[in-house]
């Protein structure tokens, strides 16, 4: 997977590159609009993040250069701007999603994520398994090692969405996203208890923990052996 | 151009009001005198006319005339204004009385004419069967056109003379009886932002001026209170910023004094990354918050099932409600036309806040009213009177001990829920009653 970062703050380039190279993908970094547009024509990318403010040409600039191309790419732009019209705007354009400065990069990294997953087929999976855990999609059933597990349904959609994305650190705000639909920021400390009343189910009578908090990140399912 | 000073737009005004009542009524006068002359005069050709008819009756020819000339000419030498012109029936003229008089007028009726540089009115007497001849009697009104004359000059005199007294008299009358309105203008340009607190005198001013006065004074205190607002607003960002830049710095510095473990070295981030977030978080709230005092926050209006919207957010908060003891409820339906993320994010603010104040086993009631209220009640200890209003200015703390610390949340929630609210159009109080805090949220019918 590559990926074109154009980014005239020099910080801002450099971080973000090096923290979606270390999330395993390729990344190109440009630090001004018009060398951003040559890399976004020329380069095979599979998905552009741009800045609005840019030297040279804007991110509105180099997206309509993109579409005008016939360049299906998708586009997630950062801003600092935070007037609705520029949102719209952006949209409009054909932005696939936007982020508003300052975001956190495990947020920036799950929404790139969900980009990258748009383009590819849904999984027809009917049943999800990480180590002893399944997960039966059809009759919304759980079970460990063996063991049935009553989860609420709201547990249940929690327990999908972290076996679905196993290994992603998922940020609260976008947990709370999927699962209840409150998009909104909020310093509510709702998805903490939530995730600790689904780890007293899944987690505590077993010595092999699955969920895991990252602090300040969020909580990603993986199996991990120390 | 500039503008005209009030004083000197009255004084002008003063003067043409003046000067169009006096000449109007001149110009009457003038009309009526005239009027007056003509009379006179009618009366006297007329009078005078039929003397001379008598003496003439019977006069067939020049020859005849010459008879009673004497007695004419002395008739008439007794009043030097008029003179006499007898013309035959063939139109000759038989006699006048004096050279260089007009000829004979069209109509026998009174007519003013002019010969010679004189004015003239004449009264003439066609032919009949007793005289052959016409009889036409001219009267000189020079000096009735001299009064006339001079009378018009006076008019004139008056119309200017007086617009010039009232121009002067108004300009001193204006410049005393808008002494009020001076005054308003310098306690208005001592007002500055330092000043806010000086209002004008509505007591003293005049009746047209002390609703002006109220309004500017009200607008004044409006500003002040605006103003200082915004400078607690100020001072309560750099505060807030101020505890966790300095954790922060001092986390930092004290990491980098030494070498440290691996351990030690991601704790320390991770400590970081929390005072960030909570910064991160502040911001946007922030932003937010401006964007609400800018009049940007368009508020989408999709027909909203007020009590789905409040079940999917008892719904998110069930968990943390049941970790505390704490019963949520609902009653009630309403529809209402919003912005369904924004009105989320309104109440979501109200439970968050009901929460962390409801002590182990007691309620949180949220009731609909169609028509229409929002009413999130919660058991719990009272707030005092004085501390309800300010629950929803920004950074407020019941409670100032709790200030502190990153954890703490901004105290930005109640500001960010009556922003939204207001861009719906609506109101939001608190009030304590019985045990219960109550936060009603009230929108305008017809929403």
């Amino acid at each position: 997977m590559k990926l074109l970062i154009v980014e005239d703050q020099a910080r801002t380039g450099q971080y973000l590159s090096q923290g979606l190279s270390e999330a395993g993908f390729a990344t190109e970094l440009a630090t001004d609009g018009e060398t951003g547009q040559y890399l976004a024509l020329t380069g095979d990318h599979d998905l552009l993040i741009l800045d609005v403010m840019l030297p040279g040409r804007d991110g509105w600039q180099i997206l309509q250069a993109v579409r005008t191309a016939g360049l299906d790419t998708p586009v997630l732009f950062l801003t600092a701007r935070d007037a609705v019209e520029d949102r719209v705007h952006g949209l409009e354009l054909g932005a696939d999603d936007y982020l508003v400065k300052p975001f956190a990069f495990s947020e920036l990294l799950a929404r790139v994520r969900s980009l990258l997953r748009r383009g590819a087929s849904p999984s027809q999976d009917t049943t999800l398994t990480l180590a002893d855990l399944r997960l039966d999609l059809i009759r919304r059933r759980a079970e460990r090692a063996g063991t049935r597990i009553d989860l609420t349904a709201k547990e249940f959609a929690l327990l999908e969405l972290l076996m679905r994305r196993q290994g992603e650190v998922l940020p609260k705000s976008l947990i709370a996203s999927q699962v209840w639909d409150m998009n909104f920021d909020s310093d509510t400390n709702v998805i903490e208890v939530a995730v600790r009343r689904l780890r007293l189910k899944i987690d505590d009578p077993h010595p092999n923990k699955l969920i895991h908090t990252v602090r300040g990140m969020g909580y990603v399912l993986e199996e991990r052996h120390d | 151009m500039r503008r005209l000073s009030l004083g000197t737009r009255l004084a002008l005004l003063f003067a043409a009001c003046t000067a169009s009542v006096s000449l109007g009524a001149g110009l009457l006068f003038n009309r009526a005198s005239e009027q007056h002359f003509v009379e006179l005069d009618q009366q006297l050709l007329e009078s005078r006319l039929a003397l001379f008819r008598s003496q003439l009756v019977g006069l067939n020819s020049p020859e005849q005339l010459q008879g009673r000339l004497p007695a004419l000419r002395n008739e008439l030498s007794h009043q030097a204004d008029l003179a006499l012109r007898i013309d035959g029936p063939d139109g000759a003229n038989w006699f006048a009385s004096r050279d260089g008089l007009p000829g004979t007028p069209s109509t026998s009726a009174l007519t003013t004419l002019h010969a010679d540089g004189v004015d003239y009115r004449s009264l003439a007497v066609p032919p009949d069967a007793q005289t052959a001849a016409q009889l036409t009697l001219f009267l000189d009104i020079t000096h009735h056109q001299h009064f006339l004359q001079g009378m018009q000059r006076l008019i004139w005199l008056t119309v200017g003379l007086s617009a010039l007294a009232t121009a002067l008299l108004g300009a001193w009358a204006a410049r005393s009886g808008l002494r009020p309105l001076r005054q308003m203008g310098q306690v208005a340009a001592s007002v500055s932002a330092r000043s806010l607190t000086t209002r004008l005198p509505v007591a003293q001013m005049p009746e047209e001026l002390a609703e002006l006065a109220t309004t500017v004074n009200a607008m004044l205190q409006r500003l002040d209170d605006a103003f200082q607002r915004l400078s607690a607003f100020s001072a309560d960002i750099a505060h807030e910023l101020r505890t966790p830049l300095s954790n922060l710095l001092t986390h930092t510095q004290v990491t980098l004094t030494r070498p440290r473990s691996l351990e030690e070295y991601r704790e320390a981030l991770h400590g970081n990354l929390e005072e960030l977030q909570w910064m991160a978080q502040m911001i946007n709230d922030m932003l937010f918050l401006a964007k609400a005092d800018h009049g940007l926050l368009v508020p989408g209006q999709t027909a909203l099932a007020l009590h789905d919207e409040v079940d999917a957010l008892l719904e998110y908060y069930a968990p943390l409600a049941e970790d505390r003891e704490v019963q949520l409820l609902r009653e009630g339906q309403a529809v209402l036309q919003g912005d369904r993320h924004m009105l989320r994010r309104a109440l979501s603010n109200l439970l968050d806040n009901a929460l962390r104040f409801t002590p182990a086993g007691g309620q949180i009631r949220v009731t609909l009213e169609p028509g229409l209220r929002i009413c999130v009640a919660n058991t719990g200890a009272a707030i005092e009177a004085t501390a309800l209003p300010r629950l929803f200015d920004r950074f407020y703390r019941v409670d100032p001990a709790r200030r502190e610390g990153s954890s703490e949340h901004a105290g930005l929630g109640l500001a960010i829920t009556r922003s939204i609210v207001q861009a719906h159009g609506g109101s939001i109080r608190a009030e304590c009653q019985d045990g219960w805090t109550r936060f009603v949220i009230a929108f305008t019918e017809g929403r």
